[in-house]
């Protein structure tokens, strides 16, 4: 499947956290949360991809093995056709400029002690890409001024508890963008945002996308939010690809029984539209000790034969629409 | 009477020398078993007026005037040990980040148990009995008092927060983006549960979000922020449907949805305002394209347009926002 216009190939990956013993003391065997489990996909270049899927599901551990923040358990990612868990420091260094991963909570990773320029010109720093000070700032208020932290000054010198809540999450996107990199991994990058200014830094990212050939995995819990800014929409369930294929094919036409509930439960602007949900049962359970057969089997409402006992494998149904999942 | 009634109400930072006029005349009512969704942009003011209600304010913040009455109780007027007897008890706060709300060292259980015993005089054994009530309504299993906070997932961990925000049986919980960081699924869950104890408790609730769909489903009445201020409240059909001002007008057109056709979205053009250094008059009218020579020079009044539907604007109820709503 993999062609020149592939940016990144994700083969087989799986990343498993082994719990400490004692945890689950009934158990000595050594246990797995098992957050990524078998995840293969393409990214085109200067494609949009989006990945959904509920809490949990293993969205952040896929992001952070991809960028190699964390070592895999198996499989391997190709960026450009280049193995990243067999690239050396140096090429990893270079590789973490040109992929960047706007991480979830802007809490985590904003240094309280800096201000806000220090902040977003940090990156440039770090790889040795400030010509001099003076350029320095100019480029971190521009960058300020594209996320629409506006007047930029004012918010240059502040410190992060000087901020709300998202406008922190702007200076953590400003901080990739103005790297220029080729691929952005946006975890959950505007969930903090209101309509407007989220708006705004939506179409910031693709208006970017298309002038300077960006290629984004955009990764939501939010489908309306996949539905705007990505082409191809990937669904995962526990670590697992449930349903992958074009936006609006999975969107409007949804065949995993995970995928319908999720498309029923979006909800809409508008409180005179009435909805039929369809609820999942159950606490979401976690990538420890999976069922046999189909890990959605436990929540699932149309349990057939095969579910039992091996777990589904992604099928196309329809071009470019893959669905891991037994019922027709 | 409504149980909260904030009127007035100015909140500023201290940046320096600089006055930053975070919360600027604010008015608005909560009535018991009801939800009031606090709603408008990145900034605008939302988060500090919550904690100006409690009075958790940065040290750098100020409540400028105005007045906060819970049950009939000044707040604003309270000593910090009284103050202190309020929060929890008569009224609680879920904080956004689920995750930085329990300490991680310590058993969940341990934590609200803490929070009952220090409001009521309660021993240990009546305070985790509570404890497991609470844990049962909200959904959780009683046995995962035990647990630590890393071992719940992220929305156990927010249902948690609701039963520690219910331990002391309180009559309004603000609730500040609480489900901004989960899935619908886990959200529509936790929302169903808001609603189920509020009329249980016949609690009053704040909800902030900037999330229009949410409040669209979830609030009885919507209350629309603008640099400062509370530009448009009523209830949530009115505020939706026959929106009064032009900036919640476009607010709610800026929403993205899974219904109808893809369309680029339209966004409210102009600049954020500057708190630093507002306009005069409306401080809405550099971006409104409605704007009169009275807007530039003239605040409007915060006034009743049709019963209970209320907006800050020179023309309220006169524009026609065009395409029908
Ligand atoms: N360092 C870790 N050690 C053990 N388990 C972990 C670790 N990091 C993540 N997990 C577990 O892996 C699973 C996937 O977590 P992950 O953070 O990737 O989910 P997510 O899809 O990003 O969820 P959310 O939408 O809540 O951000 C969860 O069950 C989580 O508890
Ligand atoms: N401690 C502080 N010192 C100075 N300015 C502050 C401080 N806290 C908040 N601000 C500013 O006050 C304004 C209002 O902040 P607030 O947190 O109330 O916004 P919000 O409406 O909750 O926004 P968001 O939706 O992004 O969380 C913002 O412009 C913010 O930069
Ligand atoms: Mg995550
Ligand atoms: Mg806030």
């Amino acid at each position: 499947m993999t062609t020149n216009d592939t940016i990144l190939s994700v083969q087989d990956l799986r990343k498993w956290f082994t719990l400490r013993a004692g945890l689950f003391s009934f158990n000595r065997q050594p246990s797995y949360v098992k957050a990524v489990d078998g995840v293969s996909f393409d990214v085109p270049r200067s494609g949009s991809i989006a990945i959904a899927g509920e809490s949990g599901c293993g969205k952040t551990t896929l992001a952070r093995t991809i960028l190699r923040l964390v070592e895999p358990t198996s499989g391997s990612v190709l960026y450009n056709g280049e193995n990243i868990y067999e690239m050396n420091r140096l090429e990893l260094s270079e590789l973490r400029l040109k992929m960047q991963l706007i991480f979830q909570n802007p809490f985590e990773v904003l240094d309280p002690r800096h201000t806000v320029v220090d902040l977003v010109g940090e990156g440039l720093v770090i790889h040795g890409l400030q010509e001099n000070d003076e350029v320095l700032h100019d480029r971190v208020i521009s960058a300020l001024e594209d996320v629409r932290l506006i007047p930029a000054e004012d918010f240059a010198t502040r410190y992060t508890h000087e901020l709300s809540g998202g406008q922190l999450q702007r200076i953590a996107i400003a901080r990739s963008l103005i790297l220029k990199p080729e691929l952005i991994i946006a975890d959950e990058p505007v969930s903090m945002l209101d309509a407007s200014i989220r708006t705004e830094v939506m179409n910031l990212m693709t208006d970017l996308q298309k002038e300077k050939e960006l290629t984004y995995i955009f990764i939501t819990h939010d489908l309306a939010q996949a539905r705007y800014i990505g082409d191809y929409l990937i669904i995962m369930y526990l670590g697992r690809i449930a349903e992958m294929g074009p936006m609006e094919d999975v969107i409007q036409a949804p065949q995993h029984p995970y995928t319908k509930a999720l498309v029923s439960n979006i909800p809409i602007p508008d409180p005179t539209v009435e909805r039929d949900r369809i609820m999942l049962e159950g606490e979401t359970p976690t990538p420890v000790d999976l069922p046999p057969g189909c890990r959605f089997k436990p929540r699932c409402q149309e349990i057939g034969v095969y579910c039992k006992e091996d777990e589904p494998i992604l099928h196309e149904v329809a071009s470019g629409h893959w669905v891991a999942c037994y019922i027709e | 009477m409504a149980v909260l009634e904030v009127r007035d109400l100015a909140t500023y930072y201290y940046l320096g020398k600089k006055e930053l006029k975070a919360v600027d005349g604010v008015s608005f009512d909560i009535e018991s078993r009801r939800t009031l969704g606090l709603a408008g942009e990145s900034g605008c003011g939302k988060t500090t007026t919550a904690y100006s209600i409690m009075r958790i304010l940065a040290e750098n913040g100020k409540i400028a005037r105005g007045s906060v009455t819970l049950g009939g109780v000044e707040l604003t007027e309270l000593s910090d040990e009284e103050m202190r007897q309020i929060r929890w008890k008569k009224a609680s706060i879920v904080f956004q980040y689920a995750m930085n709300a329990f300490n991680p060292v310590l058993r969940i259980g341990r934590q609200i148990v803490e929070v009952i015993r220090e409001k009521d005089k309660m021993s240990e054994e009546e305070a985790v009995l509570t404890v497991s009530t609470l844990f049962d309504e909200v959904g959780l299993k009683p046995e995962r008092q035990t647990d630590y906070p890393h071992e719940f997932s992220g929305g156990m961990l927010q249902r948690a927060i609701i039963a520690q925000a219910l331990a002391c049986d309180p009559q309004l919980i603000i609730a500040d983006e609480p489900v901004t960081a989960l899935d619908v699924i886990v959200q529509n869950k936790i929302l169903d549960l808001l609603r189920k104890l509020q009329d249980k408790y016949n609690l009053a609730v704040l909800f902030i979000t900037h999330d229009l769909s949410v409040v669209a489903e979830n609030c009885h009445d919507v209350g629309i922020m603008y640099a400062g201020n509370l530009v448009e409240v009523g209830d949530a059909a009115s505020v939706f449907k026959k929106s009064l001002h032009p900036y919640s007008y476009k607010l709610i057109g800026a929403f993205p949805s899974v219904v109808g056709p893809k369309k680029r979205l339209e966004f409210i053009p102009g600049s954020p305002p500057n708190l630093l250094n507002l306009p005069t008059g409306c401080k809405f009218h550099p971006r409104c394209p409605f704007a009169q020579s009275i807007c530039k020079d003239d605040i409007p009044e915060f006034r009743e347009i049709t019963s209970g539907h209320f907006a800050k604007c020179h023309f309220a109820g006169e524009l026609d926002f065009g395409g029908g709503q």
